[in-house]
């Protein structure tokens, strides 16, 4: 364990110690048994609120009735017995679908690559054994200061969804790509910050050990021992969130009105079951083929 | 022929591929019209100025708590209907229980598709089918959430299965187990600890992904924070959104602590 109890006392010194003090403690309470009680205790009671919730509803989830509005749903979906021919089946429909989910592959790259940017510019600056550990010769109350701020930053835009980031945006930007990608990215940093700093955490020092011996400075210590060794698992990692992020973009495209999402909510609310239909079919177009490419991109990583 | 050889060693041409859809996607936005709206910076000011005007009143938190117990009744029922799903699939899909080679490659590649079926979808999307289909229902909540995370729990817990070093359960097969035995008593003791841990993980991702899911108007905390934004009561989204983070960051507390005892 490392050793932050050197010189003055900092503010920021006393947080950490009590941290310590409060984790040396845990082994007392159990807490393996108090999360397995705690977590029975909360499965019941959700279950309960929600079965009580859902026999209030006017319909109520197991009953005949839903069962009959959930079929006209599916029929509705797939266009039977209406009189207009289905949107799926028509060639130009197929092309504007093509063109939205242009739109949105466009978007999550953006997303992905405005997340990536930051989160590499700034790993660092997160990463516990650089700023205040081992490869960290005089750590001093500003590298303190700045672990502290670019951690909490991480784990506040990371806590709040990408929704909630495309709602407050919109405020700000004209509806487009852009607010949607922005929103994507600002909780993508957080993620990828938090991920590549633990890799850094977690990795070989010696090779690091072995410069610092040469007489290396600490600029070139980072730029030569640790960038190479966290370079590969970041970019993993990017490929990774890129999949999670082309699953998003419909939903963040809802508010931030960008690609195949505007089109999916316009088509929802007018009742065009078929165009929501087709729709779904680009999105699952799309993710899969994401799926592929980032797979194949992995590969080059090693 | 050397620059070409060094230009496809494959960790430059990945960086390139990455700055040329850098590029590309930023050439697709359209920037000639603006993006900012023209009272979008004093917007800027309002919204993060109204960090410090909360809206504390009892009214407020009052829903919050409600608006806080239904995001977590959403995420623990969701969750533990993943589990169902994505055991029985996890363990089927991963093969193991089949002996012959043939038989494991059918039963692999079927499963594999119904589980990237299963999360290629997002929960939200599933929410608003599921709303559209039956109405306004928690369980339609729940399923959402079930769905995808049962095909992501499916995915991992079958890789986990996999990867179970061989010696232990070759030993086993020795004494004569039958592969079943073999599942049962050594590889799910052997990736228990790692399979209740990366389970925990999703149960933190599952609150976010239920705040998520009542912005098709199922009343948890997604729903009250897109309420207030609507009514430009920036202070009172600002409570909501602050408590999710609360939220959040106590589940992430309580998971990374049990992740750290168990697989220690």
């Amino acid at each position: 364990m490392e050793c932050y109890c050197t010189a003055k006392d900092h503010p920021v010194k006393i947080l950490v110690r009590a941290r310590l003090a409060v984790r040396s403690m845990l082994p007392l309470l159990g807490v393996v048994q108090a999360s397995f009680a705690l977590g029975t205790l909360l499965l019941l009671a959700s279950w309960l609120f929600i079965f009580e919730w859902d026999r209030q509803q006017r319909v109520p989830f197991l009953s005949a009735e839903s069962a009959t509005r959930a079929w006209g749903f599916v029929k509705d979906l797939a266009g039977v017995g209406k009189v207009t021919s289905p949107a799926y089946a028509d060639s130009s429909e197929w092309w504007r679908g093509a063109h939205l989910a242009y739109d949105t592959l466009a978007m999550s790259v953006l997303a992905i690559m405005l997340s990536g940017t930051a989160a590499l510019a700034t790993f660092l600056l997160g990463a516990r054994n650089v700023m205040l550990g081992d490869l960290a010769p005089n750590a001093g109350l500003a590298s303190h200061s700045v672990f502290l701020v670019v951690r909490i930053t991480w784990a506040f835009v990371r806590s709040v969804p990408e929704l909630v980031w495309a709602l407050i945006i919109v405020f700000i930007f004209t509806p487009g790509m852009l607010p949607g990608a922005l929103a994507l990215a600002i909780h993508n940093y957080g993620v990828l910050g938090k991920l590549t700093s633990e890799v850094v955490e977690g990795m070989d020092v010696k090779p690091i050990r072995a410069l610092q011996a040469a007489g290396a400075g600490r600029a070139t210590m980072l730029l030569y021992g640790v960038l190479p060794q966290a370079l590969p698992r970041f970019l993993t990692y990017l490929l990774y969130r890129w999949e999670v992020v082309i699953r998003t973009t419909i939903v963040v495209g809802f508010v931030a009105a960008g690609g195949l999402g505007m089109e999916f909510r316009l088509s929802m609310s007018n009742f065009h079951y078929t165009s929501v239909t087709l729709l779904l079919g680009w999105y699952l177009l799309l993710v899969l083929g994401v799926d592929v490419i980032s797979s194949q991109l992995r590969r080059l990583t090693r | 022929m050397a620059s070409v050889s060094k230009l496809m060693e494959s960790r430059r041409l990945l960086m390139i591929i990455l700055l040329g859809a850098l590029a590309w996607s930023l050439a697709s936005v359209e920037w000639k019209d603006g993006v900012l709206h023209t009272r979008g910076i004093s917007a800027l000011g309002e919204i993060s100025g109204a960090i410090f005007k909360l809206d504390l009143s009892g009214e407020t938190l009052g829903k919050l708590l409600i608006a806080a117990w239904r995001t977590v009744a959403y995420a623990v029922a969701g969750l533990s209907l993943a589990l169902v799903i994505g055991l029985p699939l996890g363990i089927v899909g991963s093969g193991v229980l089949n002996s012959s080679a043939n038989k494991r490659r059918t039963v692999q590649t079927l499963v594999r598709f119904i589980l990237g079926f299963l999360r290629s979808i997002h929960e939200l999307v599933w929410a608003w089918l599921f709303v559209a289909a039956i109405g306004l229902s928690p369980l339609a909540a729940v399923l959402a959430l079930a769905i995808p995370y049962g095909g992501i729990l499916g995915r991992i817990y079958s890789e986990l299965f996999q990867d179970v070093p061989e010696a232990p359960l070759r030993a086993l097969r020795n004494a004569g187990a039958s592969e079943w035995r073999v599942f049962w008593y050594g590889r799910l003791p052997a990736v228990l600890p790692e399979l209740i841990g990366y389970t925990f993980y999703r149960f933190e991702c599952g609150i976010r992904s239920a705040t998520v899911l009542s912005f098709v108007g199922l009343g948890g905390l997604g729903y009250q924070i897109g309420i207030s934004l609507d009514d430009l009561a920036y202070g009172r989204a600002w409570t909501f959104i602050l408590g999710l983070v609360g939220l959040i960051v106590l589940v992430e507390a309580w998971s990374a602590t049990v992740r750290r005892k168990i697989i220690l």
